[in-house]
């Protein structure tokens, strides 16, 4: 395997080298057309060859940023698939697949977005436990109006992953355990304080039916909980909804991707074969393979 | 404006709020006493549930240990389950009943190697176990709303409230876990 990382870094750096020059080039022109003083001279051929810099230097910007979006794209297909396939083989991991925005929706804990990406989808079985993930991005769209014109941009109020775990056993009623915020949905959710103060401390429960949520949410399975909360920085979400646990940590984190300027070697590897034993970490510390939430 | 009038306008004011406060937690005690009620309905569900099971479960052993499984049966107070005037004290003790005849069953079981293979038996036992989850869930629910119950009662100045209404505080209905665990049989 090593010597096939040094064929992508030799191309990564290439890339990386690339969209430095760029940059770089951008800069100079921008420091051109920033400094040249209205004094000079000779003021619009300097503004016009500052110009015509950054128009470069955008130019082979992108050209690098395309080569490494593509090195990017290769060594997920020839890399980390067959890592992947080494630690699970019962899954397959998909690049350029992701979630639907129809199955986000349905963990009725996130709102609808005006712009959605999704990518790096891994489906498989674990454990006898069914489960779909992916890299999600959903983003608002906000409208600026100033004396120049509208301006439109998107800010992104969800960046992270999203899991869903498939069981044959039906819950009753609907049950979310949030860390902030309410369910988005327009179902009867009450709010249920379980009794352990720590817990309620950190999570808010809401549920449609208060025996449920003592039912789904055992002393054990809440010291679980709390202890995944602490494990995955940033915000996350539980939604138990029919026969479906639904997973959403928002930790504005974009994983399976190279870095720019970092060397790939074993220990991005094992960076990328810890996040991809989350899913496994989810199952055995949520007990999902277990007892109440496995059918007979 | 006449400085008595004022007096007479600040007292009643007060009088309002106070009057305010008294209602809403008269309300708010009224609604945690409906939920440890309908958290006990649920007990009494969950525990009918079990006892049901538990039943087709010793007809079940009876085709394989008819001794056994009349002297288990005998340990169940009520044949008919939970009887309507029952109190939360005969419900602990009727559930210590079942646990009893639970563990009974299993000692009876590792006796009897084609019980334990039977499918309907298996089955029934997967069936007793969820009922044993729920019974748990619906005697933490109960209790999380006891406690609930409990701290407004004991807590000043709404236990002033409390007494008027009479409201007492009420009893946590407890597992007996350690009973369970010391159960011996002798067939």
């Amino acid at each position: 395997m090593p010597d096939k990382f040094a064929s992508f870094n030799i191309a990564k750096q290439k890339a990386e080298k690339t969209l430095l020059i760029g940059g770089i080039l951008a800069l100079l022109g921008l420091i051109v057309v920033l400094l040249v003083s209205p004094a000079t001279a000779d003021v619009e051929t300097a503004q016009i060859l500052g110009g015509i810099v950054i128009g470069i230097g955008a130019i082979v910007a992108m050209v690098g940023g395309g080569m490494f979006a593509k090195i990017n794209r290769t060594f997920k297909n020839d890399i980390l698939i067959g890592v992947m396939k080494e630690l699970m083989p019962e899954t397959t991991y998909q690049p350029d697949a992701g979630l639907d925005p129809y199955t986000v929706y349905q963990t009725e804990c996130l709102k609808r977005a005006d712009r959605f990406r999704s990518e790096d989808l891994i489906t498989g079985t674990l454990e006898d436990v069914k489960f779909r993930t992916s890299d999600v991005v959903l983003e608002e769209r906000h409208v600026q109006h100033t004396k120049n014109g509208t301006h439109v941009y998107y800010v992104a109020y969800f960046t992270g992953r999203i899991f869903e775990f498939t069981f044959n056993k039906e819950f009753d009623g609907y049950l979310q355990v949030l860390e902030s915020g309410s369910p988005m949905s327009s179902r009867p959710f009450k709010k249920v304080a379980m009794e352990s103060i720590d817990f309620n401390k950190k999570f808010r429960t809401f549920s449609t039916n208060d025996l449920s949520a003592f039912y789904v949410l055992t002393p054990d399975i809440m010291e679980r909980m709390m202890k995944l909360e602490q494990e995955n920085p940033g915000r996350i979400s539980f939604s138990f909804t029919g026969a479906v646990l639904y997973i959403a940590i928002n930790n504005n984190k974009n994983t399976f991707e190279l870095r720019l300027f970092k060397k790939i070697d074993e220990s991005m590897i094992e960076e990328f074969k810890t996040d991809f034993l989350v899913i496994k970490d989810i199952i055995t510390s949520l007990k999902l393979n277990q007892k109440i939430f496995k059918n007979s | 404006m006449n400085t008595g009038l004022i007096v007479l306008f600040v007292v009643l004011g007060l009088l309002v709020l106070i009057a305010l406060w008294y209602i809403s937690t008269m309300n708010r005690l009224r609604q945690v006493d409906l939920k440890v009620q309908e958290a006990e309905s649920g007990i009494d569900v969950a525990l009918t549930k079990r006892f049901d099971t538990l039943t087709k479960l010793l007809e079940t052993t009876k085709g394989y240990a008819k001794h056994e499984s009349e002297t288990l049966q005998n340990v169940i107070k009520w044949r008919n389950g939970i009887p309507q005037n029952a109190t939360l004290k005969d419900k602990e003790e009727f559930l210590g009943q079942l646990n009893t005849v639970a563990s009974g069953i299993s000692v009876v079981v590792e006796k009897y190697p084609d019980l334990k293979a039977d499918t309907v038996f298996k089955e029934l036992q997967v069936a007793v176990m969820n009922t044993e989850e729920h019974l748990q869930a619906a005697r933490r629910l109960y209790n999380a709303n006891v406690t609930q119950l409990n701290t407004i009662i004991v807590t000043f100045p709404q236990s002033i409230v409390a007494n008027a209404i009479h409201m007492e505080k009420r009893s946590y209905f407890e597992a007996e876990e350690k009973k369970r665990q010391d159960v011996e049989f002798k067939f």
